[in-house]
């Protein structure tokens, strides 16, 4: 009898520490998307340091690049509990905010770009790809893996 | 343009992103504006600088600087997202605890139930 209490006592505490806790679900680690975080950061930097040269000249590159961003933010989009790298990729991909999007966007304008400006430009873009990928690196896969296996989901 | 109103302005965005006043920030957090706001300000008198020397145009150094308050947006981000997680992990050692709290005291009640039937068959 007293077992059986016990154990209905601490079913429902266990029940209450996981359904207090829904707004807290994040994604989980996502190797596909780490990967392509560091490979459009590669594209990227080594994209900004042709636009010396006219937009014209690069086209390919740029397209390339323009759809690998969309499709990532494609991606991060319909993941569940994804909402806050969802919003740091559309930031980073926007032609109005001032990451690569907007770089891409103020190089057509131009045509091409003065090298110092570039340089100082591409600064602030690796800071925030790093940033997307500090953030998808934090997404502990150990944790989660523990928390299913605890909640017998593995 | 002056230098310490726009770090002004930055550490008063960062402030509203993170929440309340910076004297009432927990140690991490405090140390993560205080970097931030010292890297923007060593960014922002480098631009300065090569706006003066005719190195970047009125535009380019509007531009840098934007891109500058974009990334406190997206530090800010970040920074939900991150306690978002901790406290995810806090959650599951939470559990954990429940879990092996509840083991524990089954266990031990079924042994000294089986116990107390021992003695009262003896």
């Amino acid at each position: 009898m007293k077992t059986h209490f016990y154990r209905v006592y601490l079913s429902a505490l266990a029940l209450v520490v996981v359904t207090s806790c829904v707004s807290l679900r994040t994604a989980v680690f996502d190797q596909y998307s780490y990967q392509k975080a560091t490979e459009i950061k590669v594209d990227a930097t080594r994209l900004m340091d042709r636009s010396n040269t006219p937009y014209n000249s690069q086209t390919a590159a740029i397209e390339h690049l323009q759809t690998e961003l969309a499709k990532m933010v494609e991606y991060e989009k319909n993941k569940p509990d994804n909402q806050i790298s969802y919003a740091m990729w559309k930031m980073i991909s926007d032609p109005n905010k001032k990451f690569i999007g907007g770089f891409l966007k103020l190089w057509e304008e131009k045509g091409t770009l003065n090298t110092i400006f570039a340089e100082e430009a591409k600064g602030q873009v690796t800071e925030a790809l790093d940033l997307i990928l500090q953030y998808e690196g934090k997404k502990d896969p150990a944790a989660e893996n523990k928390l299913k296996a605890i909640l017998g989901l593995q | 343009m002056d230098v310490n109103n726009i770090l002004k302005e930055i550490k008063g965005n960062l402030l509203d992103l993170v929440g309340g006043k910076f004297e009432d920030l927990k140690a991490e957090s405090k140390k993560d504006v205080q970097d931030f706001l010292n890297a923007s300000k060593e960014k922002l008198e480098r631009w300065t600088l090569l706006l003066a020397e005719g190195h970047i145009s009125p535009e380019e150094y509007k531009w840098l600087v934007e891109s500058q308050k974009d990334l406190v947006v997206l530090k800010g981000l970040y920074a939900a997202g991150a306690s978002k997680i901790a406290l995810g992990h806090l959650k599951n050692s939470i559990l954990t605890t429940v879990i092996n709290t509840a083991i524990g005291i089954v266990t031990n009640t079924n042994t000294a139930t089986a116990d107390s039937g021992d003695s009262d068959t003896e």
